[in-house]
């Protein structure tokens, strides 16, 4: 494991630490003070029993410091949680925003390997989670620490043999806590693991309910998330069940009864031998009943410590992931030109997608990547955005290599289309601004006229207004007619679109396609096609096959050279759309 | 109200293992109270001067009796805590699931499946740490002190009583001060679902967001949810510490009001001393539960509210099942009568509904975005229940068959395709996991999958990724009509809007469709036209009803809004891309047809 000093964690830990360090202090104050009015009680009984109750002044003093004793353990001992508290808030908004913006930095590829139900533990549960370790961890551990050393120092000083009396039942805890906890570390991590799958199970469980449904529960869905969630619940059950009873039995051993017991009958031995004064006995009596407190609450609290230091260390991964890398010193694009040079792109398992690849988009011209289903056509339009950064060869935008342009820069000049539209929870105007957020509503209105959409917006009840999901339920082809509206309002001098958004809404299909010609117009256009006829009419046309280029040219030259698109174009010809 | 909450989660039949618990933890948190309060007794017969051992050997031998009985009381509501713990861990995933099963799709909006992970994955822990760590330190730590002030009462009755009036403060400072720490976590929590729904979105669309410049800088509502997060977490701070102070305050004020009375009366020599001095004691542990209390019913109460939004889900009431569902005497077919619906009824979707379509044969529905096509699909799988009118399938209306029979009748290719994180042949497989080896690879060229697994590297085995996410677009429709032809159910309902994507998809819903022919009823929206044009009868939707139905040859004679929507479609499909100021040369090389 990496050291947790160099962790980024701990650098994003450290503003705050200071008053966690200070909260261990109060807490190891009020540890110590929550002993005073005992010690003071005894005191007192002593004057008492002495028979000097008329000893005002003396009673008075000592019912001060047990006043005293009691009032500062009480301000400590808030004071430290309260101070922790205020650290652990500073520290959660502070690592949050630091996971947002590395989940804003990763390769895209990273979200293939990292389920959605595994970023939102990550940014919600686990942070959550690392609340125990700052807010109550540091202090529970001091009071745990110092209230039994200063107890038993204290008793030693009286008598060692009542030291003795009041830890005589701590062994038989302490053995069995030793037994029960072999091997807690492994068993923990494989909890840890096996509750992931059931958060992982849950978040699918609920997205794919109407699945769910329609397959009924003997469907292999609802088996999925419920054999998640049995691995984890018979894991853990068979793990703790055979302990229960050791531990229902000897954590006794650490009851106020029980030590009560001890301490009285183990006192009134020693008194009977005339060893010990009583009032040394009342105070052994006292302390050792909240002994074993601070104990406990450090026990309570341990599996939640652990879940702390597992979630930290996942957060600590997280934050460690690399990111797509900025620009050293970055440039401007000079023009609307994409050029593609022997790139080659691999995945992250190390399947080729692309490899070879060159090619050029002069200004204002359509390049339209064709090909059978899997040739790579989406993969080398999103390198033109960086989606990913190529394995080899250069993708460059205006004539400058995207790794050296800024982000922002880069998307002023490219704008997307994508066939996976993208909504998010937020108005409708909100949505077409997703690109130029300072947008005014005329230019809003006018990309979504542009783009046919504006209508239908008119026809919600809060038009532009109305929130995505809750006031407005957009059909498919809808959704992307808004995404199309987005790309026209953003005004990229370089367009890359899915030809396939045309035809998810056949309703309007028409409509959509006025409107991306529209977009079209005037740009350097990359888009993705899947029926030829659409783009016979394309500047240049690229078949793709196996994540190379088979063939380039224009329509009526591919079809002449009788290759791979001629036969794509026989194919389609042949299978009339009515 | 918590004991409720809990017997909602634990269910029914484990009402009286709960109380069962409840009466071993009084009885505990009674005994403990006991063997303390003996702590007077027998300290006075140890201060007596000189030792009185036959007294303190009584005493003692009296408090071991009752030690005993906390032993044995403690171990039951332990072991029972712990029984109760494990039921929850090992049964509420389950039970939550399948209750979840039940209800109809309309309760599932963005933010409902938000705050359901949430509750399902911290809700079943809370729940456990309730039984095996926080009920006992609280209730013992209440019940305890009371029965302490009680015993002073004997003891001394001004002791007593000056305990007995500290009560209610001290009650009031802990009400105010759980009562805060309830109603800000409630906010706190609200805050952390919507963070949390944000981050997830946030994670869901950095594609469109990194397209847009979105994800480098701040996505502001994103920023903006964080910020609410952080302002309700720090509220609750703000407002809940003073009230835990007060209400510790509380706590060592009634300590201190009993030792200055304890003073007073030895002052005034009105108390014998070695009485005194055990009663001083007993006050300190009068006060010591309370305190712990205190730090711990506030955790106690945020988990009330964990256990209350569990249990509230709980009350969420699934679709009514039919007592004695009716049998499907007509299978495959499917019957509207006269169906009004809207997904908020001020609004209705459809007007008055109408149409049968025969077993075994084809249907395509044709109509305006927003007609209602999807709702009809909606309703015959009964996601939702029809305002009025019926809606019939196999010959029973919906509401009276039982669900698993309902869904055995259909199998469905519907607009939003969501797959199971897993194989590809798991996914396939979904639709009927006992098919044959035959019938998979047969469900699977007619839908096009063969295609897809002859081209990756790991076939069959290739995963899909959470919702199909490691698949193209048109992949994952293949995949989800594939797996709808293995179930080989009577009524094949397919949306073809997102089956079409691109001709390769288009040709393969066409054969499966044509493959299923004859076979099973086929109710289609259809916008392609060859789809269409093979159906046995069109019905075309406006306005929520059946505008005009029959077959492809007699609405084109007819005329009206099929023929009109015909020759839109055509024109649609014979549209190009090519910006308007490029010369039209390459039309030049188009062979004529």
């Amino acid at each position: 494991m990496t050291s947790i000093i160099d962790s980024p964690l701990a650098a994003l830990r450290r503003p705050a630490m200071g008053l966690v360090r200070l909260g261990m202090v109060l807490g190891a104050v009020g540890a110590l003070s929550q002993l005073l009015p005992f010690i003071f009680i005894a005191r007192l009984g002593e004057l008492l029993l002495a028979g000097s109750s008329q000893d005002r002044a003396a009673l008075a003093g000592l019912g001060a410091l047990v006043v005293a004793g009691l009032f500062i353990g009480w301000a400590a001992n808030g004071a430290a949680l309260w101070l922790t508290h205020i650290a652990d808030h500073r520290i959660q908004a502070d690592v949050r925003r630091a996971l947002v913006a590395k989940l804003g930095r990763v390769p895209l590829g990273w979200y293939a390997e990292n389920t959605t139900g595994a970023v939102r533990k990550a940014v919600q549960g686990d942070l959550e989670d690392l609340h125990h370790m700052v807010a109550h961890h540091y202090v529970d551990l001091t009071a745990a620490i110092a209230l039994p050393l200063g107890g038993i120092a204290y008793l030693v000083w009286l008598d060692w043999r009542l030291a003795l009396l009041a830890v005589a039942s701590f062994p038989i805890y302490a053995l069995a806590y030793g037994w029960m906890m072999r091997g807690f570390g492994a068993k923990m991590a494989q909890l840890d693991a096996s509750f992931a799958q059931v958060n992982t199970a849950i978040v699918e469980f609920v997205h794919g309910i109407a699945v769910v449904k329609g397959f009924g529960r003997a469907g292999e869905a609802h088996s999925a998330y419920r054999a998640a969630v049995d691995g984890f619940s018979q894991r853990y059950a068979g793990w703790v069940r055979p302990l229960l009873r050791l531990e229902a039995l000897t954590s006794m051993a650490l009851s106020v009864p029980v030590i009560l017991l001890v301490s009285l009958s183990g006192g009134a031995w020693l008194l009977a031998d005339g060893q010990i004064a009583p009032m040394d006995l009342l105070a052994e009596i006292m302390v050792a009943v909240i002994l074993p407190q601070s104990l406990l609450t450090l026990n309570q609290g341990l599996m939640a410590e652990r879940k702390a230091a597992a979630a930290a260390s996942r957060i600590d991964t997280l934050l460690r992931t690399p990111e797509l890398p900025a620009a050293v010193h970055p440039r401007l694009p000079r023009d609307a030109t994409i050029c593609f040079n022997n790139v080659s792109f691999q995945y992250p398992d190390g399947a080729t997608a692309l490899s070879g690849i060159d090619l050029y988009c002069r200004p204002g011209t359509v390049t339209a990547l064709v090909g059978p289903s899997g040739a790579g056509k989406s993969t080398l339009a999103k390198l033109a955005a960086r989606f990913h950064d190529v394995s080899g060869g250069v993708v460059r935008i205006g004539g400058i290599d995207v790794r050296d342009i800024a982000g922002e820069a880069l998307y002023r000049h490219v704008g997307f289309v994508l066939q996976e539209v993208g909504l998010l929870h937020g108005s409708i105007a909100d949505n077409i601004r997703l690109g130029r957020p300072e947008s005014p509503m005329a230019a809003v209105m006018a990309a979504a006229r542009a783009a046919q959409i504006h209508d239908r917006i008119q026809q919600l009840p809060q038009g532009y207004d109305s929130i995505i999901g809750a006031g407005a339920q957009l059909s498919g082809g809808e959704a992307q007619r808004l995404s199309i509206a987005r790309a026209l309002l953003a005004d990229t001098p370089i367009l890359i679109l899915d030809e396939a958004t045309a035809h998810a809404d056949p309703d309007s299909e028409a409509r959509i396609q006025d409107a991306l010609s529209a977009a079209a117009r005037g740009r350097t256009v990359l888009v993705i096609a899947h029926r030829l006829s659409s783009i016979a009419g394309a500047d240049q046309i690229v078949v793709m096959r196996d994540g190379t280029i088979a063939e380039c040219g224009r329509h009526g030259a591919l079809l002449a050279s009788g290759g791979l698109y001629a036969a794509l174009w026989q194919a389609e010809q042949g299978e009339p759309a009515c | 109200m918590l004991i409720a909450d809990l017997l909602k989660i634990l269910g029914p039949q484990r009402r009286g293992a709960l109380y069962r618990y409840f009466a071993w933890l009084l009885a505990y948190g009674v005994l403990e109270g006991l063997a303390v309060t003996l702590l007077v007794p027998v300290l006075r017969a140890l201060l007596a001067q000189p030792l009185d051992m036959g007294a303190l050997t009584g005493w003692l031998l009296a408090l071991g009796g009752v030690v005993l009985c906390c032993c044995i009381a403690r171990y039951q509501q332990s072991m029972q805590g712990f029984n109760l713990a494990l039921v929850v861990l090992t049964s509420l995933h389950r039970r939550l699931g399948d209750h979840v099963a039940t209800l109809p799709l309309g309760w599932f909006s963005g933010e409902r499946i938000g705050r359901l992970s949430q509750s399902a994955t911290n809700g079943t822990l809370m729940v456990t740490n309730i039984f095996a760590h926080l009920l006992t330190p609280v209730v013992t730590g209440l019940v305890t002190p009371c029965i302490i002030a009680l015993a002073m009462l004997i003891f001394d009755w001004r002791l007593g009583l000056c305990a007995l009036l500290s009560a209610p403060l001290i009650l009031l400072a802990h009400r105010r001060a759980s009562a805060a720490i309830g109603r800000t976590e409630e906010a706190v929590d609200h805050a952390a679902a919507q963070a949390g729904s944000r981050v997830v979105e946030f994670a869901r669309q950095q594609p469109a967001l990194r397209a847009f410049g979105q994800a480098l800088g701040s996505y502001p509502p994103l920023e903006a949810a964080i910020t609410a997060q952080k302002q309700a977490g720090g509220s609750m701070l703000d407002q809940t510490f003073p009230r835990l102070f007060a209400s510790g305050l509380a706590v060592q004020l009634a300590f201190l009001a009993l030792i200055l009375t304890g003073l007073a009366l030895a002052a005034s020599g009105a108390a014998d001393p070695a009485g005194l001095v055990a009663l001083l004691v007993l006050a300190a542990r009068f006060a010591g539960p309370l305190t712990e209390t205190a730090a711990r019913s506030g955790l106690l109460r945020m988990a009330g509210n964990d256990l209350r939004r569990l249990a509230a889900i709980f009350d969420e009431k699934p679709l009514p099942e039919p007592a004695e569902p009716a049998r499907m005497d007509q299978p495959g077919s499917i019957a509207f009568d006269e169906v009004h619906f809207g997904y908020d009824p001020a609004q209705p979707v459809l007007r008055g509904l109408s149409f049968q379509v025969p077993s075994g044969s084809m249907v395509a529905i044709v109509g305006a975005s927003g007609a209602g096509k999807s709702t009809i699909i909606r309703l015959i799988m009964r996601f939702f229940d029809v305002q009025a009118g019926a809606v019939r399938v196999g010959g029973a209306d919906v509401r009276e068959v039982a669900t698993a029979d309902l869904m055995a009748a259909i199998a469905t290719v519907t607009q939003d395709v969501y797959l199971f994180d897993g194989t590809l042949e798991q996914a396939v497989r979904l639709g009927r996991a006992d098919a044959t080896e035959a019938e998979l690879r047969h469900a699977a060229d007619l839908a096009g999958v063969t295609e897809i697994v002859a081209r990756l590297p790991q076939g069959w085995q290739t995963r899909v990724g959470e919702g199909g996410a490691l698949l193209s677009g048109g992949e994952r429709q293949r995949v989800s009509v594939a797996r709808a032809l293995l179930k080989q159910a009577p009524i094949l309902l397919l949306d073809e809007a997102t089956a079409a994507l691109d001709p390769e998809n288009e040709r393969y819903v066409q054969r499966s469709i044509a493959a299923l022919r004859g076979r099973a009823t086929v109710l289609v929206i259809a916008h392609r036209l060859r789809t269409v044009s093979m159906a046995d009868r069109i019905l075309v939707l406006a306005d929520g009803h059946v505008a005009e139905a029959g077959s492809h040859a007699e609405l084109m004679q007819a005329g009206g809004a099929y023929a009109a929507f015909w020759h839109e479609r055509q024109r649609a499909e014979g549209w190009r891309l090519l910006p308007r100021d490029q010369p039209m040369a390459p039309a030049r090389d188009q062979p004529s047809p």
